[in-house]
């Protein structure tokens, strides 16, 4: 990697079909160089039409791309300095692995020993050296997208795109591939862009996450803070939060069914949805003068070592809490507990608009998305 | 495999065979009458009266005509095929149809329909020969390669491209290589077309582009010359033969 690229994307947006809502909706997103952004979202939210727009394989219905301050509007795919590895691998089946890397230095006319050569050492970099006379498909799924991304890399981009690349992978392999491009990002310091639907995947590799969803940027920032303080349902809801407590906020405090509850931070007045993690959730003991809730536990569902547990909390049509057990511990349905919520874990984000005028179906989650990104923060 | 698939395949390729024998016997026969099994004499006498006839010079002609046809109508139908899988074609179905209608209609009357037509525009015979056999091989090519274009993933040219590669490059390294096998087989298709054809050449050629089936015919018409018919027909069957072969070693290279 010569040098990496600052990227900078401005207000995209693309409609497919007109009268039909955008696929993706003013998406701004700044890529420092040498850095890598993950754009988060649930399948259809957009997220494949970023990536698609910044290689130029597609074109926005208006705003644009810049790269290092240039505008690439119009400028081909070839020449925007960017290579793309999709989920497929789509090694071309006619070339050895060899010759599949060796393709961006060719088409750029570098001779064909040249090519070769550095194709060896890019094979190397993904632990690959030695495999360049097979066929391409004779390999298997995590081998092939190694080659992809050596092929990738290969063409020296100055932002790498990564659509999904690993999902198709499995558990074992897609933690091998996070650590690889941990290690090359290490040792050539490549400005990448990636896109995923997995939490965990945007963890282990990016810097700085942006969640998409129904085409419209919901939130950036640090994964941790997202967690921690989402801005809209849409993200609590992304990032698997499970317990929603509609209210109403006054100086701090939501009030519902839960009781009062005061908020870590500023949130102004009004109606607000009260989030936190099962992960926050402390289970204790029900007379526990430290509970802030009591309630009974409903459902208990196994995730490995640790339970999660649904509580229900008396109110109008029983309040749903989740909290997540310790390893190893359990509880029966229908145990009465305390549930202690730790002030730092709550969050209170806008509640959905159900009466969207876009005509979102009320009641949905998707509603919240006629709406706008909330900008509220506790 | 198993031994229904073995038997399946020997009752297949001994359908396609057993036609051959009695040919390849009578090619050899000097003398072969009837109650004999076996002809009762060998020799080359049919070969000698079939280079006489001018078997060399006619499937020359046979064979470029069967080549122009496959270089004419093998793009023509891969754009089309193209067009019609990748595009929203207006009335695509009635393209379609339209490219299908040469082998709906009855060859006779489209010839001599178009023979008088070609005639008037004072088209060189053989030149009218080229240009109806194509038309005749679109359908195929075209249907070909409609169905190879439906099933390409142009994903592998966008990946091309951001590796740096143009539209054209793209074309001609990913998107070719990764058809060649029913581009192959299209243009197989088509030098078939003009290979084999009896009633264009014959009706629109006039009678000056003596192929390889004019002299099959003209030679089986008359009695007494079994042999050489019988050379003149093997020298038909054997090139798309090994034609045949030939592209389905090049379709097994791009599925191995």
């Amino acid at each position: 990697m010569t040098s990496s690229g600052m990227l900078r994307l401005e207000e995209l947006t693309r409609v497919h079909t007109a009268g039909q809502p955008p696929a993706l909706d003013g998406f701004t997103l700044d890529v420092p160089a040498g850095s890598c952004v993950a754009v988060l979202g649930p399948s259809g939210s957009g997220k494949s039409t970023v990536l698609r727009l910044t290689a130029g394989l597609d074109a926005p219905t208006r705003g644009s791309v810049h790269l290092d301050g240039r505008d690439l509007t119009g400028v081909p795919p070839e020449r925007r300095g960017m290579a793309m590895v999709f989920q497929r691998p789509l090694l071309f089946p006619h070339l050895s692995v060899r010759d599949n890397v060796a393709f961006a230095d060719r088409v750029r006319g570098v001779p064909r020993r040249t090519a070769r050569e550095r194709a060896e050492e890019y094979l190397g970099l993904v632990a690959l050296g030695g495999y360049g006379d097979r066929p391409a498909r004779s390999l298997s799924g995590g081998q092939e997208q190694r080659v992809a991304l050596a092929r990738a890399l290969a063409a020296e981009p100055r932002v790498l795109l990564l659509d999904e690349p690993f999902s198709a992978l499995d558990t074992a392999l897609r933690a091998e591939m996070h650590d690889l491009l941990t290690d090359l990002r290490v040792r050539l310091d490549p400005t990448v862009l990636l896109v995923t639907h997995d939490p965990a995947e945007a963890d282990a590799l990016a810097d700085t996450v942006a969640v998409l969803d129904g085409g419209r940027l919901q939130q950036t920032g640090l994964l941790r803070e997202l967690y921690t303080a989402p801005a809209s349902l849409a993200v609590s809801r992304l990032l698997g939060g499970r317990t929603e407590v509609a209210g109403t906020v006054r100086d701090g405090v939501h009030s519902s069914p839960l009781g009062d509850l005061p908020l870590p931070g500023w949130v102004p007045d009004g109606p607000g949805v009260l989030v936190v993690r099962p992960e926050a959730v402390r289970v204790t003991a029900p007379g526990d003068p430290a509970a802030d809730v009591t309630g009974t536990v409903v459902r208990v569902r196994r995730r490995g070592l640790r339970a999660l547990v649904v509580v229900e909390v008396p109110g109008p049509g029983g309040v749903p809490v989740e909290a997540e057990l310790g390893a190893g511990e359990e509880l029966p349905a229908g145990r009465p507990v305390g549930l202690v919520l730790p002030v730092a874990a709550r969050a209170v984000v806008p509640p959905a608009t159900t009466s969207a005028p876009t005509g979102a179906r009320p009641g949905t989650s998707r509603a919240s998305v006629g709406g706008g990104p909330g900008r509220r923060r506790p | 495999m198993g031994l229904t698939a073995r038997v399946a395949r020997a009752a297949l390729a001994a359908w396609l065979l057993l036609p051959l024998v009695p040919l390849v016997l009578w090619a050899a026969a000097d003398r072969w009458t009837a109650p004999a099994v076996l002809p009762q004499a060998w020799g080359t006498a049919g070969l000698r009266d079939a280079v006489d006839a001018g078997a060399g010079p006619a499937s020359l002609r046979s064979t470029v005509l069967g080549l122009v046809v496959a270089v004419l109508a093998t793009p023509l139908g891969a754009m089309a095929g193209r067009a019609l899988a990748t595009y929203r074609v207006p009335v695509g179905g009635a393209v379609l149809a339209a490219l299908l209608s040469p082998l709906v209609l009855p060859p006779f009357a489209v010839a001599l329909g178009l023979d008088v037509l070609l005639l008037r525009l004072r088209v060189p015979e053989p030149v009218g020969v080229f240009l109806l056999l194509t038309v005749a091989a679109l359908p195929y090519t075209t249907v070909l390669m409609r169905a190879a274009y439906a099933a390409h993933d142009t994903g592998f040219e966008e990946e091309a491209r951001t590796l740096g590669a143009t539209a054209r490059q793209a074309v001609f390294h990913v998107q070719l290589p990764l058809l060649a096998p029913a581009l192959a087989g299209a243009a197989f298709l088509a030098f078939l077309v003009g290979w084999s054809d009896y009633v264009v050449t014959l009706l629109v050629g006039g009678g000056q582009l003596v192929t390889l089936p004019l002299l099959v015919a003209s030679a089986a018409s008359t009695v007494g010359n079994e042999a050489q018919v019988a050379v003149l027909s093997l020298s038909s069957v054997l090139p798309p033969l090994v034609l045949l072969v030939a592209v389905g070693l090049v379709g097994q290279r791009g599925r191995a």
